[in-house]
């Protein structure tokens, strides 16, 4: 009983992504963004993983954003590897933007280039 | 420590639906991630038949899990392959659960010639609770990794009599409690070492590795670590201040009683600064096979009234070798990400 007590613990511990070592207090969280792009560059690295991203504003201009992903500890038990985003991918991913207005963000949920969508 | 603050809580639950874009407004998108369901991308095995001795390459793809077991291996990380050599002809089911009560399953069967099927043993293997492994010297061995911690806020009640688990500062030490703007993002986000008792509350992960007469523990977070003596002898007089102290270990039955002192005065604890003469006593205990216990008790006579205590569960993960690589090498300066 004691373990399967302790299993739904940890289930609970597991549904709940806790963000990395910052706060998210200079992202928008309450109001999601959803940005699509090509990936130009993947960071797989900690505190955290980024993407930069190519994105085409209302004019047809190249923007340049950064995606901030959660840690790698947090991406792998999500079933990330580092090749899961590849340069070229057309991605798309939904998160926080930056309160400020620069081009940045972090993403909770992104959609691969075959629809797949993964936590992030 | 502003918990609240510093670590978004986005509890996983709700009806089974795919994010739609644009995504609702007023609603976290770690909680709308929150729902996306699990899937199993690949379970295979190579090859699929073998002479008995042989060996074979079981290999699977999982995403958006929240447990993830292969019987009759047991729990494993979501992405894997290990090589295994079935004495008989073996089946092995993966299986996975996710947000919104999401479930998958996938079997592979390796033949072994001239052999009949196993039986599962899922049911028995289930059943049989693990003990905690001892060391040659006969202490309980907590080598292992260990996830992040739950039971501060919302813990276990403290027993009647014990330690309070918030400080009483000392009168006159008001300015070492902590306040800080609403953009600053706080001690984590400087990629400089939390210190002890700290360094367990950040969401990474721990590896503790033993042996007789020195523990290991090493923190995912910066890679921070400490090799801690557990063969009675003293602290160094007056050791140099430092981040992570200067800790030596004793058994107290199979507790480890971990003593340290030589801190430097540039850590927190839990929203507090504190002087060079921090001193903490961490119980280390591991109750059963999959938990390691600590408690932390803190005394600094210049900051607080009194000892005090934090408390931490771990939850160990049997399906990870170690902990990941950690340079803080793109941390950012987030400030410029505040609104004007």
């Amino acid at each position: 009983m004691k373990r399967y007590l302790f299993l739904a613990a940890l289930v609970l511990l597991l549904a709940t992504p806790l963000s990395a070592h910052h706060s998210t207090a200079m992202y928008e969280m309450a109001n999601p963004t959803t940005i699509s792009g090509t990936v130009k560059r993947f960071e797989w690295t900690n505190p955290h993983a980024f993407i930069y991203l190519d994105v085409k504003d209302d004019k047809g201009n190249s923007v340049e954003w950064e995606i901030e992903l959660m840690s790698l500890n947090h991406l792998r038990s999500y079933g990330w590897v580092r090749t899961t985003v590849k340069p070229g991918d057309q991605i798309t991913c939904t998160g926080g933007r930056a309160k400020s207005g620069a081009p940045s963000m972090i993403s909770a949920l992104l959609k691969l280039p075959d629809g797949r969508e993964l936590k992030s | 420590m502003k918990f609240a603050f510093l670590l978004a809580v986005l509890i996983a639950a709700g009806q089974q639906a795919a994010p739609p874009a644009p995504p609702p407004q007023g609603e976290s998108p770690y909680r709308i991630a929150g729902r996306l369901p699990v899937r199993i991308m690949d379970l295979k095995v190579e090859p699929a038949s073998i002479e008995p001795g042989q060996s074979v390459t079981l290999s699977w793809a999982t995403e958006n899990p929240t447990s993830v077991t292969i019987d009759p291996i047991g729990r494993v990380a979501p992405r894997g392959q290990e090589k295994l050599t079935p004495q008989v002809t073996t089946t092995y089911t993966l299986s996975v659960t996710g947000a919104s009560n999401s479930s998958d399953k996938r079997s592979v069967t390796v033949v072994v010639k001239g052999t009949k099927p196993a039986t599962s043993s899922a049911d028995a293997a289930s059943k049989v609770a693990k003990s905690v492994p001892r060391l040659s010297d006969g202490h309980p061995d907590f080598s292992g990794v260990y996830g992040y911690g739950a039971g501060g806020r919302g813990g276990p009640p403290p027993a009647p009599g014990s330690l309070p688990t918030t400080p009483v500062l000392k009168p006159g030490a008001e300015k070492f409690k902590i306040a800080r703007a609403a953009d600053d993002t706080g001690q984590y986000s400087t990629c400089m070492p939390p210190g002890i008792p700290q360094s367990f509350f950040v969401p990474y992960y721990i590896q503790v590795v033993q042996a007789s007469k020195q523990i290991v523990i090493a923190h995912e977070y910066l890679n921070l670590h400490r090799i801690i003596p557990t063969d009675g002898r003293p602290h160094p007089p007056d050791p140099d201040p430092s981040w992570m102290g200067n800790a030596v270990g004793r058994w107290e039955g199979d507790t480890l009683v971990v003593d340290s002192i030589g801190y430097n005065d540039k850590t927190e604890i839990n929203g507090y600064r504190h002087t060079e003469s921090l001193h903490v006593v961490e119980r280390i205990s591991r109750p059963n096979f999959d938990t390691l216990q600590y408690e932390a008790t803190i005394e600094d006579p210049n900051v607080f009234a009194g000892p005090w205590v934090i408390r931490r569960t771990f939850p160990l993960l049997p399906e990870y070798d170690s902990i990941n690589e950690f340079v803080c090498e793109n941390n950012r300066d987030y400030k410029p990400l505040f609104g004007k």
